[in-house]
């Protein structure tokens, strides 16, 4: 007897995707201690399919948390160290002479991994970023006439650091735009430190963490958080969110058309952390601030940590004035 | 039929019963046609659909009686206009009992269109528009649910409930908005109509026609309808002014109709303009109401001079020519719903002079029928005796009527003789037998008199005098040399006024008032008033001339536009209000239930807080209700957001189980609940 083939695998249950998503954050808060909010902050941002922005000082575990996503999903992993001198070749990859066959073949470069991170961004010169960021929002790499498609699931990490600015090259805001959420790691508590000085041995804390998911449950989670189901009025009250933030006064640019989309996306994923297959205001305000604030053009000149704090702060304040719908 | 469907169709059939009564309220339809309908109507009303079976048969009935319309109409038995509705009403009967469907919801409901218009052009009175406003809701209502259940699956409930608020309320801005178009848009006055609008409670009196037929009315007794409001000066002050009101005279009887010969020499007389003067006589300023029906001028005897006169008129108040017919009568000439003038009378029994009269008419108050039965002559010379001065001839015919015959106001029926039938048969009779009877009487021994018709009475009502329909009057004028005509009265005294019931009276007065102000502010609402009532919002009142000018509008200008605008603010803000509502009202209702709730316990959601914000925050305290909250927060968001329902009465258990939790929080909490009432 015939039997149809299932062309799909089926949609993962919403309780299901949670334990993964939990799995994933217990599994990161091996390497990252008291850091939970952020954590689960991250891999909101991997699951609904966007890159991360960590924008923070060295020495706070950025990368360890990269590394950490990388392992505990099981992706193939590239580091890439942004320096003045990188160029988009030793990003994307070069077509090299074979000459054995008298042909050129394209050798792919780090960004051909599943999880890449961009390791201090600000420093390439800008036209190196933009080779990164292109490839962030098409998904593939044209090179000499050629396509070259970036494996799936496919996720940028890119961290910058937001004091030290010398001899950087800013990203351009229509580049920042392209990051899903920007996050800060900040320092840990004073209680986490002096646990992690009596209990860290000389092995690296991302050696202890394992796989406890793959590739694949991270596509089907994604395509979860795309079937989301978001009610008309809360995808009313994300608009009026963003033209909040285009209406107010200490605001010289407000959330852009993709960044409304960024917040719908980010909300839906926020949505399986409660196990729901729809979103709820709830849910676009606990992602707000990392999804708007650094899309914010401010109308002070401030820049650093200092602009950051400021924009967190007035979309918390717009959050406040909006009305959720009841 | 399911229950949506049963309503709407009884909102249907409800409207299209308005629309006929807008028609019927004019009393001009033939009463087949108000039977058929009523009949129709009823029938719908019950549900049952008779006609669905035989859909064109009963359709083909109506062309018989189209037919027969047109005949009617054709032989002038009909009027055009009333014909026209009356098949409008039949088309919309018929269609009430055909099977329902949307092309005959449509179609009835275009019907009863057609019916408001036909009642429009029959009347446009008080109970018209009241006729039209129920239409108008009712066939909005009707329309609106079927447009909700022509939305909603097969098979699928149609969620009345939550609708019909909604459209009631859009039903009731619709109606405030036609009322401020009524109010703003400017109006173009032309009579498009060729009818006449007619008073909403029929025309009540009978009129004043050529003619008296003795026996041929009687039943105006007790019509409490006010037919004339009137300010005298000087002011009797008195609560039952008593007086004789003369319409006209007859002076011919022919022993069953009175009339009166010929007509005066001055006809189409132009109109009189009066001048103050004449102290010593009664000035009054008269109105005519609508239900007053007739042309006629109205004045207290005896009338010296009437002018200034003023037709009221569906496309505004305009000066008219009046009339001077026999009978001493004076008509208007236009026709009107109401008039007001002006009339100066002479106190009764002061007028040396009658006027001058032809031997014609002297002859004519001695003239008695041919057939007079002699026993009428005999009966006089009986109570007279050899008694020569009229006056006190009259006054002792009047006083002997009055002792020996009874009022009464059922009619005996056309008799050939209503005289001799009065006087020898029945002895009972109402004012024009007793009248007829004097003056007759009086005739047969030689005194001249004559029949006068009017009103008698005069109700005082704050700074006027009202007379009702059931003041109609007959008395009779004796000329007496040096005097004139003296009026004598044989009714007796008790009968002369209007005798309807008190209730009825107040009920009436009331009707008049608001149909008073409907006429004022409502039918005779024209562009000038609409100029005018601009202009008193911009312009300092008059007589403040001499005040010097102000640059900024008046104070009421400001008031008015502050009203205007917080009316406007709150309508926007009852709108804005309610549009978040209008899906998943169940659960923002439950919401709010559950955030009362909570707030007995001095559990208050912060600015721009969130009922799951709330339940966060009590699982981050480790509130004691924080258990009982979390998943009825979790099942609100699954009803708001998630497209999963509360169930019928679920959120009632829902509620009764965090008011549980409520009543066993420890007393800890319970402070705060006190703290906060």
């Amino acid at each position: 007897m015939n039997s149809p083939a299932r062309a799909v695998s089926p949609l993962p249950s919403p309780t299901t995707a949670r334990a993964t998503l939990e799995r994933v954050a217990a599994n990161l808060s091996l390497a990252v201690q008291g850091k939970e909010k952020e954590v689960r902050l991250a891999v909101t941002c991997v699951a609904a399919g966007g890159h991360l922005l960590l924008e923070d000082v060295p020495g706070v575990g950025k990368t360890t948390l990269v590394e950490a996503i990388a392992r505990s999903f099981a992706l193939s992993f590239s580091r890439v160290q942004f320096t003045a001198d990188l160029m988009p070749a030793d990003i994307l990859g070069a077509q090299v002479f074979h000459a054995q066959s008298a042909t050129f073949n394209f050798r792919p470069g780090p960004i051909f991994r599943q999880l890449v991170l961009a390791d201090e961004l600000n420093r390439a010169p800008p036209r190196t970023q933009s080779a990164l960021l292109e490839a962030m929002a098409q998904g593939q790499v044209s090179l000499d006439g050629a396509t070259h498609v970036l494996p799936r699931p496919f996720t940028v990490v890119a961290t910058q650091n937001p004091v030290d600015f010398s001899g950087t090259y800013p990203l351009p805001d229509s580049q920042l735009d392209r990051f899903l959420m920007r996050l800060s790691l900040g320092h840990p508590s004073p209680e986490v430190e002096a646990r992690l000085l009596t209990t860290r041995d000389a092995s690296s804390p991302i050696e202890a963490i394992q796989s406890v998911t793959s590739p694949e449950e991270l596509a089907d989670l994604r395509m979860q958080v795309a079937a989301q189901r978001l009610d008309d009025t809360v995808a009313e009250y994300v608009v009026r969110l963003a033209q909040a933030t285009r209406a107010h006064g200490d605001i010289e640019r407000g959330a852009s058309t993709r960044a409304v989309l960024a917040l719908g996306m980010a909300a839906r994923a926020h949505a399986l952390w409660e196990a729901r297959d729809f979103v709820t205001p709830g849910d676009v305000r606990a992602v707000l601030g990392p999804c708007l604030a650094h899309r914010l053009l401010l109308r002070s000149a401030n820049q650093g940590a200092y602009t950051r704090d400021e924009a967190t702060h007035l979309l918390e304040e717009v959050s406040r004035k909006v009305p959720a719908p009841r | 039929m399911t229950r949506p469907n049963r309503l709407r169709l009884i909102l249907r059939d409800l409207g299209t019963g308005a629309a006929f009564a807008s028609m019927a309220v004019s009393g001009q339809l033939p009463i087949w046609a108000l039977g058929l309908f009523v009949v129709a109507l009823g029938v719908a009303l019950t549900g049952r659909r008779p006609f669905a079976r035989l859909p064109k048969l009963t359709a083909m009935l109506l062309v018989p009686l189209a037919g027969a319309l047109y005949l009617a109409v054709a032989s002038g038995r009909m009027d055009l206009v009333v014909a026209a509705c009356s098949f409008a009403g039949l088309v919309a009967g018929q269609r009430l009992l055909s099977e329902t469907s949307t092309a005959t919801d449509g179609q009835v409901l275009l019907a009863g269109l057609l019916m408001v218009a036909g009642g429009a052009a029959l009347s446009g009175e008080l109970f018209f528009a009241v006729c039209l406003m129920a239409f108008a809701v009712l066939a909005s209502l009707s329309l609106g649910l079927a447009v909700v259940e022509a939305a909603v699956p097969v098979g699928e409930p149609v969620p009345v409930r939550a609708v019909m608020r909604p459209l009631a309320v859009g039903t009731l801005f619709a109606l405030l908005g036609a009322v401020a178009f009524f109010i703003l848009f400017p109006r173009l006055n032309w009579n498009v109509g060729a009818r006449r609008a007619s008073p909403g409670l029929g025309t009540a009196t009978s009129g004043f026609s050529d003619t008296v037929r003795l026996g041929g009315s009687g039943t105006l007794k007790s019509n409490p309808r006010v037919v004339l409001r009137a300010t005298l000066t000087p002011d009797p002050l008195t609560e039952q002014l008593g007086a004789y009101w003369l319409g006209r005279t007859y002076d011919t009887f022919d022993g069953q109709e009175w009339s009166t010969i010929g007509a005066p020499k001055k006809r189409g007389r132009t109109r009189v303009t009066l001048r103050r003067g004449a102290e010593t006589q009664v000035y009054q300023k008269v109105e005519l109401l609508p239900a007053y029906g007739s042309r006629t001028l109205i004045a207290l005897e005896t009338p010296s001079k009437l002018g200034n006169a003023l037709a009221h008129t569906p496309t505004g108040t305009r000066r008219t020519l009046l009339q001077e017919l026999g009978g001493d009568e004076l008509r208007f000439v236009e026709e009107g719903l109401g008039y007001s003038y002006e009339v100066y009378s002479v106190p009764p029994g002061t007028d040396t002079d009658p006027g001058k009269m032809e031997q014609l008419e002297h002859d004519q108050l001695l003239a008695l029928p041919d057939n007079l039965d002699p026993r009428v002559t005999e009966l006089a010379r009986q109570v007279l005796g050899d008694e020569k001065d009229p006056l006190t001839a009259a006054n002792k015919l009047s006083s002997w009527l009055q002792r020996e015959y009874e009022y009464t106001l059922e009619l005996g029926g056309d008799v050939t003789d209503p005289l001799t039938e009065f006087l020898f048969v029945r002895k009972a009779g109402h004012c024009e037998h007793f009248a007829t009877a004097l003056t007759l009487l009086l005739r047969s021994q030689g005194f001249q008199a004559r029949l006068a018709t009017g009103f008698f009475g005069g109700e005082r009502i704050g700074d006027e005098y009202i007379l009702r329909a059931g003041d109609a009057h007959a008395w009779t004028h004796v000329l007496v040399p040096g005097r004139g005509f003296v009026t004598v009265d044989a009714t007796p005294p008790a009968f002369r006024a209007n005798q309807s019931l008190e209730l009825l009276e107040s009920l009436v007065s009331i009707y008049e008032a608001i149909e008073s102000a409907w006429r004022t502010s409502v039918v005779d609402y024209s562009f000038r008033d609409q100029m005018n009532f601009v202009r008193d919002l911009t312009r300092p009142p008059a007589g403040s001339g001499e005040k010097k000018r102000l640059d900024l509008p008046p104070l009421r200008a400001w008031v008015t536009a502050v009203l205007v605008g917080v009316a406007v603010y709150q309508a926007w803000r009852y709108l804005s209000r309610r549009k978040p509502r209008t899906r998943a009202l169940e659960a923002t209702r439950f919401v709010d239930a559950v955030e009362r709730q909570l707030a007995t316990v001095g559990v208050r959601a912060g600015d721009g807080e969130t009922l799951e914000d709330v339940s966060a925050r009590l699982t981050r305290e480790a509130h004691p209700l924080a258990p009982t909250v979390s998943p009825l927060t979790r099942r609100y968001l699954e009803a708001r957001f998630g497209q999963r329902a509360l169930e019928p009465g679920e959120s009632a258990q829902l509620l009764k189980g965090l008011k549980q939790a409520i009543a066993a929080l420890p007393p800890k909490e319970k402070p705060r609940e006190k703290a906060q009432a």
